[in-house]
């Protein structure tokens, strides 16, 4: 898992810099916005990942207490609204950088 | 120019003229006199209309004896409120009820106007989701400035005196993220429904697309339930009291 993490980190970097590297008037525009669809394609991603390592606890805490079903919804709405906001400020980012 | 609904365009044909006199009066410049209307004005104002006059209807008909479906829905709607801010703000939520539940309704009845054919939903441009953000910003300072008065100001401080210069500026910044968090939910999920439906109505023609219209249903009530519970946080959080 740690190897998979740090091949995939290393990946990442080693195809970002050659973004950054390049300058230009019209070139440099549009590798900014590849950056910037890079940099949104990463955050949902990893969005997606926590989302549902939520839903998944979620859904495993339901299937032990459904006492508590209805506390552990409104958490995991609320918690799944603060991991989205983070997509969508890298959503922002792209409008920006475009 | 982008397109243009029926609607808006029967609302430029005969009122462009207090439109224009209208954002002469606050000095916005007019950009096409021929249609100072847009489409999202248009949606928002018959949202409106078809409110007051849904409420209005109900109003005059409340009864004890005989509720009507009408007015079993909104009950059950009203009993969801309450429960939804007791749980957030404690026993003072009663306070702010008709503020989330206004918040509740409208957004959803603007979500669902876009699932009429030939009308679009207003939550779809970004500046409708920025105004209601705004209010709720200006809403939940408001109410944690009545509540704690000029004590307010301890909100943003931090637990303890040593931390304030760190936590001040985090604060500040979390709060001035807020109405823009607020915005872009709302606005991107409606246009990303939007987005897909087309692109699969334009791909398939017949009957995939429905499913997506489904969807789009599912998702104005889950933003609509998630714009009134971030409010109902946000102004939990102003109100709360130190322990």
């Amino acid at each position: 898992m740690k190897n998979k993490m740090m091949l995939l980190a290393g990946t990442m970097m080693a195809l970002a810099t050659p973004i950054f590297a390049q300058t230009g008037g019209d070139a440099g525009d549009a590798n900014r916005r590849g950056a910037a669809y890079i940099a949104v394609g990463i955050a949902s991603g990893l969005c997606g990942l926590g989302q549902g390592r939520a839903t998944a606890s979620a859904a495993e805490a339901m299937a032990r207490n459904p006492g508590a079903i209805a506390a552990i919804r409104v958490s995991l709405i609320l918690g799944l609204v603060f991991i989205e906001s983070v997509a969508l400020y890298a959503l922002v980012v792209t409008y920006i950088a475009k | 120019m982008p397109h243009e609904l029926w609607i808006t365009g029967l609302f430029n044909q005969y009122f462009a003229g207090p439109a224009i006199s209208i954002m002469n009066l606050s000095h916005l410049k007019v950009e096409d006199a021929a249609h100072p209307w847009s489409n999202w004005m248009v949606c928002e104002l018959l949202v409106t209309a078809f409110i007051v006059v849904l409420f209005g209807y109900l109003r005059a008909r409340l009864s004890v004896e005989n509720p009507g479906k009408t007015q079993h829905t909104f009950e059950l709607a009203y009993e969801f409120f309450k429960a939804s801010a007791e749980d957030m703000i404690g026993h003072d939520g009663q306070r702010y009820l008709p503020f989330f539940g206004t918040i509740f309704i409208f957004i959803l009845f603007l979500n669902l106007i876009g699932l009429i054919p030939f009308l679009e939903s207003p939550t779809m441009y970004t500046m409708v989701p920025f105004g209601m953000a705004v209010v709720t910003f200006v809403f939940y300072h408001f109410a944690g400035i009545r509540e704690h008065g000029f004590g307010y100001i301890k909100q943003f401080m931090g637990p303890i005196l040593l931390l304030t210069p760190l936590m001040l500026p985090i604060e500040l910044i979390s709060n001035l993220a807020r109405p823009l968090s607020l915005t872009v939910r709302l606005w991107a999920n409606m246009f990303a429904g939007d987005t897909v439906f087309m692109t699969f109505l334009s791909l398939t023609k017949l009957l995939l697309p429905v499913i997506f219209i489904g969807l789009h249903f599912f998702v104005s009530f889950v933003q609509a339930y998630i714009f009134m519970l971030l409010a109902m946080v946000y102004v939990g959080a102003a109100v709360s009291h130190e322990h």
